[in-house]
């Protein structure tokens, strides 16, 4: 809130400056939540519905009673009697002609929505701040572009106005008469049943007369389409955010807007007429984000930022990989040239473990390969066989020995 | 309060009136002040309080500049300065303004620059095409010469017995071609007159669409008559034809196509059927099966038949 509060001109019913000008209320520097009024919005327009139902004996005025099993048709309740179509139809069911509806409507349905009164004010509180944000008011959609100051207020002389004609004249001659030109352009008939429904035709929003006393006002403004008149002490959110979109063009009188101070208080005052209410503190005091992160004092405390990060490397064995291996011992690339060719020397000259296999296996099928040229009895004589051969005699010492033993 | 982020903030995530998303890729702002066009946090013209754009009006390029001490005043919000028609200087001149601006705006207003210079050129000179062409147009005579062309093909005789125009009456084939090249959908309306028609027909007992053979028979001596009578008696005995509109018809027995001659006496008269003539897809004649001269009038005697 250490936000200036700058002077507001006002401004006379041609649209020329008075000399006078207002402090700007407090009100216009509370945050802008617009969750907050959009909530709000959503809870309180329930509160204008009026209770509809379905009637309770719709669909119940039979006496019907389900045929039960073994008729060949379903076992739905059926009408009774005969004569007539009706008899032997469902009835009932909500999956039947002419049975009840799923969930008959009932008039004690929850239509109304409580909401907390801070809520309330909160919302309203940041409704009539961005109503003081020219960038807002046009993104809504109202065109001022032709107005002289946004918020806009007009002298007190407006109060006192009674003729639609002169209340047109004031408008134009503040540059408001655009928004209202929308409006008209921006009437058509309105889709769906609405319409057999007295509620035929649509139209946009414009701009919001703010007052303080009427003494003519309303009946003034009130014929001009797109114009809605509301006094300060009973400020309405679906005025001032209507569809709980925040930024409405507000048209002030000098005694309204003199009356918001008192009414929402100040930070460093409560407000006056509003019982225990104080302006909602915003989050951030200063909620300029993009100057903050360039200010001095946050990024001399930052570290440098990480342009490039290391990230988690994959272990390789160098056992396999030849290149790590070269890396981390540069001989082993010279050791392991240097028996690759001894190997190669040792595989033709037959010093290595290997070669040596190698020959002897050779040997061996050229000794087998000669033999059965020769045609000698190749037949395998295992080891077992040769064992055999020279257990038996062996046993037969033994068994003499034991029987002298005994004798 | 009027801080710039909190306007984004609500524009971007609730409601700005200017958002348009047409495309699933692109936002586009409608906002006339917009560099670039599009819905982006440093493109928005409200959610920037120092903003600067280049606007064309009526070919003249202006540079409006917006800034913080004026935010609360839409009337005077934006400065409006003239550019220079040298499109150089214009680029001078937005350096000079802009000065100790952000890159950003600087460089897109440079850019918005040239694009505008390069439409205006651009549309200067399709202009100035188009006065050239219609002067050219006017020039030309086109119409006439396309008449007098028509003509001399006539008098060639390239088009043959087709069209039978008196050579005489030239005035009244100038006004009936140009009626022809318009009026496509009367011959339609024609082919509807003229199936109607087909009723009257049955009058005379030679018309059935179905009994062809038969009526070939009949038929046949009118059209000998007709063929007799050599060509150039034929053209001194004028009445003005139309070109036949070609109807194709399906029956039980064949399909084939009706040639529809209709004549009208001016502009504003009503088509008259003059006659009708049927051929079958696999014959070679035609059978001439309605004839206005012969139709039978109650108030009149005369009975060619």
């Amino acid at each position: 809130m250490a936000a200036s509060r700058p002077l507001v001109s006002v401004y006379n019913e041609k649209g020329q400056s008075t000399g006078n000008s207002v402090v700007l209320p407090a009100v216009f520097r509370a945050p802008i939540r617009t969750d907050i009024v959009n909530f709000v919005h959503d809870q309180m327009r329930r509160n204008k519905r009026q209770a509809r139902a379905v009637s309770d004996k719709a669909g119940e005025q039979t006496s019907a009673e389900s045929w039960g099993t073994g008729r060949a048709v379903a076992r739905i309740p059926r009408v009774r009697g005969g004569g007539t179509h009706r008899s032997g139809q469902g009835a009932f069911g909500n999956m039947c002609r002419g049975g009840r509806m799923y969930a008959p409507l009932k008039v004690w349905r929850k239509w109304h929505r409580k909401i907390n009164l801070k809520q309330r004010r909160y919302a309203l509180v940041s409704a009539i701040a961005a109503s003081g944000v020219p960038s807002l008011v046009l993104a809504k959609g109202h065109s001022i572009e032709t107005v002289p100051e946004i918020p806009l207020v007009l002298s007190d002389k407006i109060q006192d106005l009674k003729k639609t004609k002169e209340a047109v004249g004031v408008l134009r001659k503040i540059g408001a008469w655009s928004d209202i030109l929308k409006v008209y352009a921006s009437k058509h008939t309105r889709a769906g049943k609405g319409k057999m429904r007295n509620r035929r035709t649509v139209m946009k929003r414009g701009p919001v007369i703010i007052y303080d006393k009427d003494n003519g006002v309303k009946k003034a403004f009130r014929n001009i389409p797109g114009v809605s008149l509301l006094s300060v002490e009973r400020l309405n959110l679906l005025r001032l955010a209507p569809g709980g979109h925040v930024g409405r063009f507000v048209i002030w009188t000098e005694s309204a807007f003199k009356k918001l101070d008192a009414l929402y208080g100040t930070w460093s005052k409560k407000s006056q007429l509003k019982v225990d209410f104080n302006l909602p503190q915003p989050i951030m005091t200063n909620s300029d984000l993009g100057r903050l992160l360039k200010a001095f004092e946050i990024q001399s405390v930052l570290r440098a930022p990480i342009k490039r990060q290391a990230r988690r490397k994959v272990k390789k064995n160098p056992l396999k990989n030849i290149s790590l291996m070269s890396r981390l011992n540069p001989y082993a690339a010279v050791q392991k040239r240097r028996t690759l060719l001894q190997q190669l020397k040792g595989r033709r000259t037959g010093t290595t473990a290997e070669s040596k296999i190698a020959a002897r296996k050779e040997r061996t099928h050229a000794s087998l390969k000669t033999k059965r040229l020769s045609g000698v009895n190749l037949v395998k004589k295992t080891k077992k066989q040769q064992i055999g051969a020279t257990t038996t005699t062996t046993t037969t010492a033994t068994k003499t020995t034991v029987s002298t033993k005994s004798s | 309060m009027q801080h710039d982020d909190v306007i984004w903030s609500v524009l971007n995530g609730q409601f700005c009136s200017y958002k348009q998303q047409k495309s699933k890729t692109q936002i586009f702002c409608s906002n006339e002040y917009n560099l670039t066009g599009l819905c982006d946090r440093r493109s928005c013209p409200l959610a920037n309080s120092q903003y600067a754009t280049v606007r064309e009006e009526k070919g003249i390029l202006y540079l409006y500049m917006k800034v913080v001490e004026r935010s609360h005043y839409p009337k005077k919000q934006w400065e409006k300065i003239k550019l220079h028609e040298n499109y150089i200087r214009a680029l001078k001149q937005i350096n000079e303004h802009l000065i100790y601006w952000p890159r950003f705006i600087r460089h897109k207003c440079k850019q918005r620059l040239t694009k505008l210079t390069q439409y205006i050129i651009r549309t200067r000179r399709l202009i100035r095409e188009r006065r050239h062409e219609e002067k050219a147009f006017v020039a030309a005579n086109i119409d006439r010469a396309i008449e007098n062309e028509l003509l001399e093909r006539l008098k060639k005789g390239t088009y043959g017995d087709t069209y039978t125009f008196p050579v005489n009456a030239i005035s009244m084939d100038e006004e009936d071609e140009e009626v022809e090249s318009d009026e496509d959908e009367e011959e339609k309306e024609k082919e509807q007159e003229s199936e109607e028609e087909i009723e009257y027909v049955e009058d005379f007992d030679e018309s059935d669409a179905e009994d062809m053979e038969d009526m070939g028979d009949d038929m046949s001596d009118e059209e000998e008559l007709i063929k007799s009578i050599p060509s150039s008696k034929k053209r001194s005995l004028e009445i003005e034809y139309e070109p036949a509109v070609e109807i194709p018809v399906r029956g039980a027995e064949r399909a084939g196509i009706i040639y529809c001659y209709a004549t009208r006496d001016s502009v504003a008269d009503d088509w008259h059927v003059d006659k009708l003539e049927f051929k079958g897809s696999s014959q070679s004649q035609r059978f001439l099966f309605y004839d206005r001269a012969l139709r039978r009038t109650s108030s009149s005697t005369e009975k060619l038949e």
